[in-house]
């Protein structure tokens, strides 16, 4: 009886957290019916396939099935730190990686502010529908439009230069202008759809508020930064840590088509590297550790962002 | 997927202990090829589709018809042909006979062909009256370890030459060249003395591209004696950076560069601007393959009706000799056959009868040529194209990558039908170029370095040579690149290669 | 003060047009190049590397390109694969972010952070291979849409939207009786105009996209979506070749006019999708709609 009493409270102590959580699942049972078929995608398409990188872990050649190869543990990371080109590769990457976050990333922002103070509705469309076009325009072609612009041999822009008066600059055998070239292309490229998702954000805004800051006489850019833009910062900030977490994702075949025997120096990064080893030369298991030392890096960033953003109040990613 | 994985792997094992046991046995049994037994025989076929647009039926019904055989073919986009090829081999996934995309993917599959992913044809080639009639040599350039496992598709040991405008040689008084000094003189020429005669110094001699090995680079490099990728220095093999006429050559291009007689952007320039130069009018020299002067004579011919192309070779180093021309090894690819799918020696015979039936002249013709009548007409005992481009194209064109041999194996195939003088000229110096070849001694030897980081390491010297070529990088420089590479696995490159040819000399 | 103040604001509309104007045409100018290249000939497109104003028109690239009906068929393909893939990722992506964007929800946070993580660990290109062939998707149509049917990305932006509605709506639905599939349906998506919207525009663009899944998974030709062709002559149009070989001269490229076309062909029907979306992206919709 003793004994009973004893242990009684003890049970009910530990039950109820439990019954807690029993109660808010049963109570959300729908909402987690709902997450189930999206939770069975990414364990069966992301999760599943994941165990793919337990080949930079091993000697691994694809004739001999995922797990045919000799396990060689770090072997395939000693030799990514002791590759000779490493360093550079990853400072590269690092580089372009920041220049598209501190140049690139605003520049969709900007634009979409700038869109949402047109008060002429054709005007506006047309802009929006003509800046999203270069988004559908592969790499190949802005590649190959960038070099008919930039060549010194008959190049519109060194036609210009010559014109002026001006030394013709050989931008495409230089390592200095891979950089400038690279962000621009970027932007041609990416700037005008990434307003998108921006101007989704604006139309959430109250137009009262506008009609009430202008009775106050606060001025454009006063409406713009007092109203608009809190209105859409946590927008801008959860695309930020989901920016940060793609540094993996510069743009290998963007990358690559600028690539070439001058700038290689400056141009070559971890994802063109991961493509000429992997499949080029067949070096699956060095190719999945360099992969698998950039996911790290990655993950460090985004959790450092998330980490962050939580600190100065906004809400994260998780 | 663990235990998906395993059981994966274990169907594979069991699968190949099955193969080796049943190979064990029916060694003996007879062949029967298809298109004897009456019903026809299912064969499905990866091949690379290098066209815009995959062929239709209208040729492979006759194909079926002819051999007996049902075909499926798996066309793969060329730009993505390795990534397919690679994740069918790792799911065992792939179709009974694969086309490799190239020479350089066959020399990564090495390692899968030793470990026992593909059949061993050697032993059968005998048993078809067509397949035996593959060049030995050429087999032997494609054999691992010293056995056969492919068939090879047939390309010209060398296409290259110079292309250049005649119309501009005859108005400067020039004479085509014979010499490199020659060449050098018809590239000033071209440059300096207005050869498009509109009063403005607005051309250029030389037209050249990102790529040193069928851009210009190679072949000016044979003019100058340089050997083809490797080459021998006191009996030992030594690669071609390492030979002082490698350096003759990129002093010799740096000094196109210097003087302003290549276009200057040269090293990345993609293929389709360099030949726009040539077609527009504003540079007079294309080197590389010579068989190109075909198509580059209609566009230049659409933007300027007099201008006129020409081709030459067999042009003489400083030293007034002749030293040949760079080759490729005779095969362009080959076509394997995977244990995975194909399950016995009896299936093996079955699937390599269809390809001893491609070899027949009348179906060859189908490949190159189409159908007569619909595709082409007969001109004199050549096959005369109809002027349907568009037609060819797309029913034709794509499928001359599943053909196996070639000209030189097929005995009886129709010639191809030419009316452009420069070229038939052409197509009479890679003829020429046969009897001046320079080879390289490494095609049949095998290097495991080389496979692995062979490509990586390629581009060291790749870039220190355009770098040294627009003076970005002086020789001293050039040596560091050179070490680099050695240190990096090129003296292991240069061992293993040197092992391999001592083996095959004293064989 | 007043006049200031106009004055100020006259200035910046001036500047604005001005800049979103030179915007536009920067933007606009290549694209207007790719079409006029497409309806020239071959012969201007090698004398002007960037023509804008063909002075001799032709059709022959696009009769080229219509001569068979491999285009208009893999066009039809990519339109089916497009709709039933932005439907089927809309209903998935919707569900699975209405649910996470419930704080109230007990393991949100791990679901989340597992969801991140798969952008940052990738899944290799062989085990995703095995799965596909395991689920007998090879040569389906399905391998195009299943393999890729949630984005992190697009699920991360949904759910964020879903969260900035205002809290009390869904206390006050439920009061009314309202399911938590109803509450989802009648209320949250209609409320979301703009962003789903958006984030169908971005899946749709994805799978107008696809051609690297169709390579891979897709044996037979006559299946291949728009893309898959046209990256094939884009391709070999531009004499690039990934992997450097060049024993390919026997057969001359297609003409760069016939890439022109190819690239107008697959990238038109695909800007028509946005205009239509415009209309949802009006201001004020949300609250329009909660005070109507």
């Amino acid at each position: 009886m003793d004994a009973t009493m004893a242990v009684k409270p003890t049970t009910a102590v530990k039950t109820k957290p439990k019954r807690n959580v029993r109660n808010r699942i049963l109570k959300n049972r729908y909402i987690y019916l709902m997450i189930l078929p999206g939770l069975i995608y990414f364990v069966l398409f992301k999760y599943i396939p994941m165990v793919g990188l337990a080949i930079s872990f091993e000697d691994f050649q694809p004739y001999r099935g995922m797990f045919g190869g000799p396990w060689v543990g770090f072997e395939y990371f000693h030799q990514l730190f002791t590759d000779p080109a490493f360093w550079m590769i990853l400072k590269n990457t690092l580089i372009l990686f920041g220049l598209n976050l501190l140049i690139f990333f605003p520049i969709p922002i900007v634009l979409a502010l700038m869109l949402n103070e047109i008060k002429v509705q054709f005007f506006k469309r047309s802009v929006q529908t003509i800046i999203y076009i270069p988004y559908f325009m592969s790499w190949v072609i802005v590649v190959s439009i960038t070099y008919v612009l930039l060549t010194t041999d008959d190049g519109i822009i060194n036609g210009i230069l010559v014109e002026l008066g001006h030394q013709k600059i050989n931008f495409l055998l230089s390592t200095s202008w891979f950089r400038p070239i690279y962000v621009l292309q970027n932007i041609w490229q990416g700037a005008g759809w990434g307003t998108i998702i921006y101007l989704a954000a604006i139309t959430s805004i109250d137009p009262g508020l506008y009609e009430a800051a202008k009775m106050d006489g606060a001025s454009r850019l006063r409406q713009i930064w007092h109203i608009t833009l809190p209105a859409i910062r946590s927008v801008i900030v959860i695309l930020l840590i989901l920016k940060i977490g793609q540094v993996l994702d510069l743009g290998y075949e963007h990358v690559y088509l600028m690539l070439n025997s001058m700038n290689r120096s400056v141009a070559e990064i971890i994802d063109t590297y991961v493509y000429t080893a992997g499949l080029q030369e067949g070096q699956w298991s060095y190719s999945t550790a360099i992969g698998f030392f950039k996911s790290l890096i990655g993950l460090i960033l985004v959790m450092g962002a998330n980490w962050l953003a939580k600190k100065v109040g906004e809400e994260g990613v998780y | 997927m663990n235990g998906k994985c395993k059981r994966f792997l274990m169907s594979s094992f069991t699968v190949a202990v099955g193969v080796g046991v049943l190979t064990a046995c029916s060694s003996t049994s007879s062949s029967t090829p298809g298109g004897q037994s009456g019903k026809p025989i299912n064969l499905t076929i990866m091949a690379d589709l290098k066209s815009p647009g995959t062929p239709g039926d209208t040729v492979i019904k006759q194909i079926e018809q002819k051999t007996g055989y049902n075909l499926t073919i798996q066309w793969v986009p060329d730009g993505n042909y390795d990534e397919k090829f690679n994740a069918a081999m790792a799911t065992q996934s792939l179709p009974q006979a694969v086309f490799v995309k190239n020479t350089d993917s066959y020399s990564k599959l090495r390692d899968p062909i030793a470990n026992g992913q593909f059949w061993e044809i050697g032993p059968y080639l005998k048993d078809f009256p067509n397949l035996s009639k593959l060049d030995p040599t050429v087999i032997q350039n494609t054999e691992v370890n010293g056995k056969i496992y492919g068939l090879y598709q047939e390309v010209a040991l060398s296409r290259q030459g110079i292309i250049y405008r005649q119309d501009w040689l005859n108005k400067l008084g020039l004479q085509p060249p014979k010499t490199i000094d020659d060449l050098y003189k018809m590239l000033d020429a071209f440059t300096n003395n207005d050869p498009d005669g509109d009063g403005k110094k607005d051309t250029v001699g030389l037209t050249d591209r990102n790529d040193l090995v069928y851009g210009s680079f190679q072949t000016v490099s044979s003019y100058f004696g340089t050997p083809d990728n490797w080459g021998l220095q006191n009996g030992k093999l030594v690669p071609m950076f390492m030979s002082p006429q490698y350096m003759d050559t990129m002093n010799f291009m740096k000094k196109l560069y210097t003087n302003g007689v290549i276009n200057q952007d040269f090293p990345v320039t993609s293929k389709v601007d360099q030949q726009n130069m040539l077609v527009n009018g504003k540079a007079g020299v294309y080197i590389g393959s010579i068989t190109d002067v075909k198509n580059l004579n209609t566009k230049l011919r659409q933007v300027n009706p007099n201008g006129q192309l020409w081709v030459a070779n067999r042009i003489a180093g400083p030293d007034g000799k002749d030293h040949g021309i760079w080759s490729v090894p005779g095969y362009g690819t080959v076509v394997l056959f995977p244990k995975s799918s194909i399950k016995d020696v009896n299936q093996l015979k079955q699937v390599l009868g269809f390809f001893d039936d491609l070899m027949k002249p009348d179906i060859y013709d189908l490949l190159a040529f189409g159908i007569e009548g619909t595709h082409y007409t007969l001109d004199n005992g050549t096959a005369k194209p109809v002027s349907d481009q568009a037609l060819l194209d797309r029913e034709v064109a794509p499928l001359g990558t599943i053909s196996v041999g070639g000209i030189s194996t097929i005995q009886g195939a129709l010639q191809p039908y030419r009316t452009d003088p420069a070229d038939i000229e052409a197509n009479k110096l890679v003829l020429d170029n046969n009897k001046d070849l320079i080879n390289d001694p490494t095609a049949p030897l095998d290097s495991k370095t080389n496979d692995q980081k062979g490509a990586q390491l390629k581009k060291i010297i790749t870039d220190a040579t355009y770098q040294y070529m627009i003076n970005k990088l002086d020789a001293n420089g050039f040596q560091a690149a050179v070490s680099q590479w050695q240190q990096q696995g090129g003296d292991q490159i240069i061992s293993e290669f040197n092992d391999e040819y001592q083996k095959l000399k004293t064989k | 003060m007043l006049r200031d103040r106009s004055v100020a604001s006259l200035i910046f509309e001036i500047v604005n047009y001005t800049l979103l104007s030179i915007i536009a045409l920067l933007t606009l100018l290549p694209f207007v190049h790719v079409i006029a290249a497409s309806f020239t000939t071959n012969a201007e497109l090698a004398t002007k590397t960037f023509v804008l104003i063909p002075t001799r028109y032709t059709l022959s690239a696009y009769k080229y390109i219509f001569s068979t009906d491999e285009v208009t068929r893999s066009l039809l393909v990519s339109i089916g694969i497009t709709a039933v893939g932005t439907f089927v990722s809309m209903l998935l992506s919707c569900l699975m972010a209405y649910g996470l964007s419930r704080k109230d929800l007990y393991g949100r946070g791990v679901i989340l952070f597992l969801v991140i993580f798969t952008m940052l660990f990738q899944a290799g290109m062989i085990p995703t291979f095995l799965v596909v062939k395991d689920l007998g998707m090879i040569d389906s149509y399905w391998s195009l849409i299943i393999p890729g049917a949630i984005s992190a990305f697009n699920l991360i932006i949904l759910k964020n939207f879903f969260q900035s509605l205002p809290e009390g709506l869904e206390e006050s639905a439920k009061i009314d009786g309202c399911s938590d599939f109803g509450i989802l349906f009648k209320i949250v998506i209609p409320l979301s105009l703009p962003a789903i919207a958006t984030i169908s525009l971005f899946y749709a663009v994805n799978y107008w996209n696809t051609y690297f899944n169709a390579i891979l998974y897709l044996n037979d030709a006559s299946k291949w979506p728009v893309q898959v062709i046209l990256r094939q002559i884009v391709v070999l149009a531009s004499g690039l070749d990934f992997n450097n070989s060049a024993l390919t001269d026997t057969v001359p490229p297609p003409d760069q006019t016939v890439k022109m076309a190819v690239i107008v062909v697959a990238t038109v029907p695909v800007l028509l999708v946005y205009p239509f979306l415009q209309k949802y992206f009006t201001k004020g919709a949300l609250l329009g709609s909660i005070k109507g």
